[in-house]
């Protein structure tokens, strides 16, 4: 089962493989969004994320090395700047959107007319559900 | 753009049909741009019935053309798989979207803002997407632009970049949720206060209730911090593992290693960890190698309320240490009990509280009526527990979610509720209860995290594990019996007693607060107010209720001085102590002046109770370290036999060609050999074959952990000849080796990625009629039916199976003087934990056996020891002598086959069980081991240990028994210490150090110590009563002339015994000093007596007679028992006063004394 990387060559084991991406994914710095303040490190600003060949972003993103998984090619985008204000914005739902390109949601609410109405549909519907309160933190162990 | 030419010459069999009007995407170009993409409508008809996407060649084709070895996705890898779930899906979605859809102008005026002007005008979801993948180039991959038509290449890409955008809203999103409880929890309001508390102060206490965060927000938010070198304590080792996968998962490193963890056998630290979650036990060794603990910058001890023994050392010891450590921070955290006590032992350290996260709770007391007179050993009452279920029942709607937790003090007490609640509950369709205490399988305890179905709550019957070890979300309802079964010490007795007691105030309000964490609760507590009032505040401390000799121990070999002025947080009963100190020093670990000796050196190092530590070293020396690893490492884990196959019979005789007639330890060691080949032959079964003997497989990989790191420390030590790993001569083993083990790591990997989801399974619990018995079957089912047997796995990576192999194979066949030699180290491992079975135990029924200890009277057999089942064999069968003058009864039996049970422990329940034995010869035993060992005048009556005693038949064989015995002894204590001391100034040079210990003289120690044992001489065994001890010895003589015996036991000279009268001839021998109806001055009387080797023949005093056999020239080397020379060690033998002498009469040559020349030549007068 040994895993031949590029040009690294055959690891002869798991183990070591392990450490070789521990060290590439050192973390360059602390993302932080600016609307709603998530922080995680990220290890690669870009549009290619390391390790992944049949990939490109569309935007200059904050990207991590996907913590939920231990595929070492897994990378998640934490954000990127928005296009209009430049704020460090995250990918989620409450605080950007992308449409083509990343928009903070104060600067398409600023702009609305200009999306799609597709989009603004979609704004709608997702202030109601957004008022909810923070869901009921689940087990700690 | 346009059609790519090669796809129409190869269109092959797929598309001959398709009309191709579709734009086939510009190879490596970002998708989606083109709203001309989506002009597919014309073919929505044509394409299904001859374009199947579900087809697994067609599956293939694009496969090969996108999931290669260099794609996000590889083909044949589980993402591979949901992808083409999500594929269908996503299908099945846009069929029916598409068919609603209808085409929309881009009528949208430009927008002024450049950044704005430009977004495409009419909307598509691929440009919601920030992504684009980079597909195969179809003009260098012809195969792929050949065969797969370019509008379903589209429709794959467009799904995959689908799939691609969710998989990251899918992590976003969890990312998101996890910092979101994080900033929830009730600690993170108080992240900067401890933060600037630590600055200010050395230590610093955070006090919070469970549920608070402490555990896991704590060490991240000092690794935000920037503190990199930081070790976390806890008081288990399950906790240790599941707060380094937490605290990973959280500060997002979840595979790499800024958080690991150690615990006994498993470390997962490497250069880049930060944050350690430690056990106690472990860092205290660390403190022992280094004892200022330069590898870490802030120790966080946790659950210092617990007051377990070690974390109590580990305060003392920390308090000591912080002076010369300025730099080291320590945050000591505990739940809100007792708080100020930690502070004010750490100088007024400062407090963090914590408030809890606690929902109202509503507490009713039902106190039971006493019930007249019912008897202790009568079972526990289930009725008022199940007055509860109904009471939930009948008052809370089913819909209305909720589960009940009851504390229960013991395991007989949950299963005698377990029984009845499962007869309730199969009538109300409206539980499902499952049992939850230490002794389950890990399967089993893992199963009350499962969630019940609809309209069904969940009981959980649980010991005291689930006030603190265990926490289970979703408790509506506790019930308190406010009991909890524990251990206590006795230390005159040196018994342990598992007692029932009602619990502290501390322990009710945990209990309470369990039904408090995730909405109000209510909690029955099935006492009254007054009880609760009456109740102490606090439990009990550890360091209070257990034998402290592994404490004192530690403490010696760590040199914190005194363990008596030790400055504990609360100081053990000094009983305790003096008893473990005195214990320690009869054992040998500690000398006169209490210092640690070369074998309690080596027992510190030990994790193991001091009698197995002893075991292992004995073992060693003889060459017997594979069978005592296994035995040690068997006897040092819980019990391997589960409960539930004494009342099966079908396990019990699955069971039985494993059991050995020797005794339990030798029984565990065939349960482990036989184990070790099942893996070998046929791996995977092992879990079955397991399960159809009654036996917790967890046991025996613990058994072989253990083992392994026995023999690791022993090997350390010197002890044990570093292991040759037998590697496979050629090359293609050893690289089929290599792979092999490279599937195993892949294996674990694999299963370590899907622990987290696996576990969320629900549960239908439709099995709830069944009976207890066949719940746990089916559990055990469902776990051998998930396909990787981690724990095998795991096993094949730590061991060497086939040295392990070996082992078990050799032992298999362990040769019968083998088998004798290892009880002989087993017994003097358990020395002297040994007790005589009841004289009159023949006439009794199997179940009545009774067994005698020096301290308890009236023990008996645990019901899982192999002789409570055939006990016959412990009875003394044969009265071979014949001339046992008619005997009355057992009592004074004369026979050569008395036997004694050593055992490993005595635990008290309702009834004093002896727990793993082993039986051994009595005589033989008694007079290789005992402390002390007196005798009579001609030694025929002997008194070992002052409460057994042995009647010899005759003064001869007694005799020459125990000048043997003396012999022996004396060889194998040489060989020990010579053995230690080597290993004590063990550096490098050693290697060629002459064998201090050679191989010969342990070979000769063996067989002489065989005979030994083998040697048959009738003899009566009976405990002494009371009276009797008292009267024992015939005390001080004012009479004190020395006889004359020159060379009888070495070289020592005899000096009068202070207080029990006769002579002390060893420091455990001394002679004549027992009281008896005989004459006082037997001891002086001389009758002619005609030596079997010299043939000298003259009247001598018994002493003489030894005194002669002893130094016998004549005697040969290797010859009968009581006619030894101790040929080895000659000049240590001889008394100083002997010289050679040659008789010109008889022409031989002796070792004489003055005085015994004299008597000799008067022989030829």
């Amino acid at each position: 089962m040994c895993v031949v990387l590029g040009s690294e060559g055959a690891m002869p084991c798991l183990l070591i493989l392990q450490m070789a991406c521990e060290t590439e994914c050192r973390p360059l710095g602390v993302f932080k969004c600016q609307l709603c303040a998530l922080t995680a490190p990220y290890s690669y600003v870009g549009q290619k994320p390391p390790d992944t060949q049949s990939v490109v972003l569309l935007e200059e993103s904050y990207v991590m090395k996907d913590p939920f998984t231990s595929d070492k090619d897994r990378f998640l985008i934490l954000g990127s700047r928005c296009s209009l204000c430049s704020r460090l914005v995250c990918v989620g739902p409450e605080c950007s959107i992308f449409y083509s390109k990343r928009f903070c949601l104060p600067c398409v609410q600023k702009n609305i007319d200009a999306f799609p109405q597709e989009i603004r549909q979609d704004l709608e519907k997702r202030k109601v559900p957004s008022k909810r309160p923070a869901s009921q933190p689940s087990s700690r162990t | 753009m346009g059609r790519s030419g090669p796809g129409d010459q190869n269109r092959g069999q797929f598309c001959d049909s398709i009309v191709i009007s579709h734009n086939m995407p510009p190879p490596r170009t970002r998708e989606g741009r083109d709203p001309r993409d989506r002009h597919r409508a014309p073919r929505e008809e044509e394409a299904p019935e001859k374009w199947d996407f579900n087809c697994p060649d067609t599956r293939r084709l694009f496969e090969d053309a996108f999931f290669r070895d260099e794609d996000y996705i590889r083909q044949g890898s589980e993402e591979c798989q949901k992808f083409w779930t999500f594929f269908e899906r996503l299908q099945k979605f846009q069929n029916l979207k598409t068919a609603r859809k209808e085409e929309r102008d881009a009528q949208h005026p430009k927008h002024s803002i450049p950044a704005l002007a430009d977004l495409p005008c009419t909307y598509d979801a691929r440009y919601r997407i920030n992504l684009s993948i980079l597909g195969p180039d179809p003009r260098g991959a012809r195969g792929l632009g050949g065969r797969l038509p370019p509008e379903r290449v589209s429709e794959f890409r467009r799904a995959l970049l689908h799939y691609l955008d969710f998989g990251q809203k899918q992590s976003f999103g969890r990312l998101a949720k996890l910092q979101r409880e994080r900033a929830a929890l009730p600690i993170a309001q108080y992240a900067n206060r401890i933060l600037q508390t630590l600055k200010e102060h050395q230590v610093v206490v955070v006090a919070g209730d469970t549920g608070c965060g402490k555990s896991t927000q704590v060490p991240q938010y000092l690794l935000a911090a920037g503190f990199s070198h930081v070790a976390c304590t806890q008081p288990r080792r399950i906790a240790c593992v599941s707060l380094a996968k937490r605290v990973g998962f959280e500060s997002l490193s979840q595979y790499g290693s800024q958080v690991g963890y150690q615990i006994r056998f498993e470390s997962t630290c490497s250069a880049a960890t930060k944050i350690v979650f430690l056990t106690v036990g472990l860092l205290l060794r660390q403190i022992q190698r280094e004892p200022s603990l330069p590898q870490y910058q802030v120790l966080i001890v946790d659950e210092v309320h617990e007051r377990h023994l070690h974390n109590d050392f580990l305060l003392g010891v920390l308090r000591r240490l912080l002076p010369q450590r300025p730099d080291l921070k320590v945050i000591l955290m505990s739940a809100t009990i007792n708080i100020s006590l930690f502070s004010s032992y750490f100088d007024k350290a400062p407090v963090v509280q914590v408030p809890g996260r606690l929902f109202p709770i509503t507490v009713t007391y039902q106190p039971q009526e006493v019930e007249p007179t019912t008897s202790k050993l009568e079972k526990l009452d289930p009725r008022p527990f199940l007055r509860v279920l109904e009471a939930i029942d009948n008052k809370y709607p089913p819909e209305e979610r909720g589960d009940l937790l009851v504390f229960l003090s013991g395991m007989a007490e949950i299963s005698t509720v377990l029984e009845a609640a499962q007869t309730y509950a199969s009538h109300t369709q409206r539980w499902v209860v499952l049992p939850l205490h230490s002794a389950l399988s890990v399967a089993d305890q893992d199963k009350v995290f499962d969630v019940a179905p609809a309209g069904v709550r969940k009981c959980i019957l649980s010991t005291n594990i689930a006030e603190t070890s265990v926490t289970i979300d979703g408790i509506r309802f506790v019930v308190d019996s406010g009991k909890v079964k524990e251990m206590s010490y006795d230390p005159q007795a040196k018994l342990q007693r598992l007692q029932e007691f009602w619990i502290s105030q501390a322990s009710a309000e945990q209990r309470k607060g369990r039904a408090g964490r995730t909405g109000p609760g209510v909690c029955f507590r099935l006492y009254a107010e007054s009880d609760y009032d009456a109740f102490a505040p606090y439990p009990v401390p550890e360091i209070r209720r257990v034998a402290l000799d592994a404490l004192v121990l530690q403490m010696k070999s760590m040199s914190v001085g005194d363990p008596r002025t030790f400055p504990f947080i609360e100081p053990p009963p000094p009983a305790s102590l003096e008893t473990a100190i005195l214990y320690l020093r009869d054992q040998g670990a500690l000398d006169s002046s209490e210092a640690l000796t070369p074998i309690g050196s080596l027992l510190a190092q030990l994790p193991v109770d001091v009698v197995i530590g002893k075991m292992l070293i004995l073992g060693s020396t003889f060459h017997l370290a594979e069978p005592v690893l296994t035995i040690a490492a068997a006897l040092s884990v819980q019990s391997p036999f589960t409960r539930s196959a004494q009342s099966s019979p079908e396990c019990a005789a699955a069971r039985r060609p494993l059991e050995s007639d020797q005794g339990d330890p030798f029984t565990l060691f065939n349960v482990f050999n036989a184990w070790v080949q099942v893996k070998c032959e046929r791996s995977g079964n092992s879990r079955k074959w397991c399960r159809r003997r009654g036996v917790e497989e967890h046991r025996l990989y613990e058994m072989a952990n253990l083992r392994r790191q026995f023999k690791e420390l022993l090997e350390d030590h010197g002890l044990l000849a570093g292991a040759q790993v037998p590697t496979p001569g050629d090359s293609y083993s050893r690289l089929w080796q290599r792979r092999e083990r490279q599937a195993l790591y892949q294996l674990k990997r694999q299963h370590e990625e899907g622990g987290g989801r696996r576990r969320k399974v629900l549960r239908l619990h439709e099995d709830q009629d069944g009976s207890s018995d066949e719940d746990r079957g089916s559990a055990a089912a469902r776990g051998a039916g998930d396909s990787v047997d981690i724990q095998d796995v795991k096993f094949k990576l730590r061991h060497n199976l086939e040295q392990l192999q070996a082992a078990a194979s050799s032992a298999a066949a362990l040769p019968r003087d083998q088998t004798a030699l290892l009880k002989l180290v087993l017994a003097r491992g358990l020395y002297p934990q040994l007790a005589v079975p009841d004289p009159f135990n023949s006439g009794r029924k199997d179940s009545d056996q009774i067994f005698h200890t020096q301290a308890k009277q009236g023990t008996v057999l645990h019901p899982t020891c192999v002789f409570a089942n055939s006990p016959e064999v412990l009875h003394t069968r044969e009265q071979e002598a014949g001339d046992g003058e008619g005997g009355r009864d057992d009592k004074d039996k004369m026979s050569s086959r008395h036997q004694l049970l050593a055992f490993v422990s005595l635990l008290e329940t309702n009834k004093p069980y002896l727990v793993n034995c082993v039986r051994v010869p009595a005589l033989q035993s008694l007079l290789l081991f005992s402390r002390s060992l007196d005798t009579n005048g001609d030694c025929s009556r002997l008194v070992a240990d002052g409460w057994l005693e042995l009647q010899l038949a005759g003064s001869e064989s007694a005799v020459g028994l125990l000048a043997a015995a003396l012999r022996l002894r004396a060889r194998w204590e040489s060989v020990l210490d010579r053995q230690l001391a080597r290993q004590a100034r063990r550096p490098e040079e050693d290697e060629d150090d002459e064998a201090p210990v050679n191989r010969g003289e342990v070979a000769a120690l063996s067989r002489e110590l065989l005979r030994f044992t083998a040697s048959k001489v009738p003899y009566s065994l009976r405990r002494l009563t009371g009276l009797e001890v008292q009267n024992l010895y015939v005390g001080p003589q004012t009479v004190t002339a020395a006889p004359s015996l020159p060379g009888l036991f070495g070289s020592s000279t005899l000096s009068p015994h202070p207080t029990k009268g006769g002579y002390a001839v060893t420091d455990f021998l001394t002679y004549n000093c027992l009281m008896s109806d005989a004459d006082l001055y037997s001891d002086c009387l001389r009758t002619f007596w005609t030596c079997p080797h010299c043939g000298l023949h003259m009247p001598l005093t018994p002493l003489e007679r030894m005194a002669h056999e002893n130094t016998c020239p004549q005697a040969p080397r290797d010859g009968p028992p009581g006619a030894e020379d101790a040929a080895p060690e000659p000049p240590q033998k001889v008394s100083a006063l002997q010289r050679p002498y040659h008789c010109e009469a008889c022409q031989q040559d002796f070792l004489f004394t003055p005085t015994e020349v004299l008597r000799h030549r008067r022989q030829h007068v």
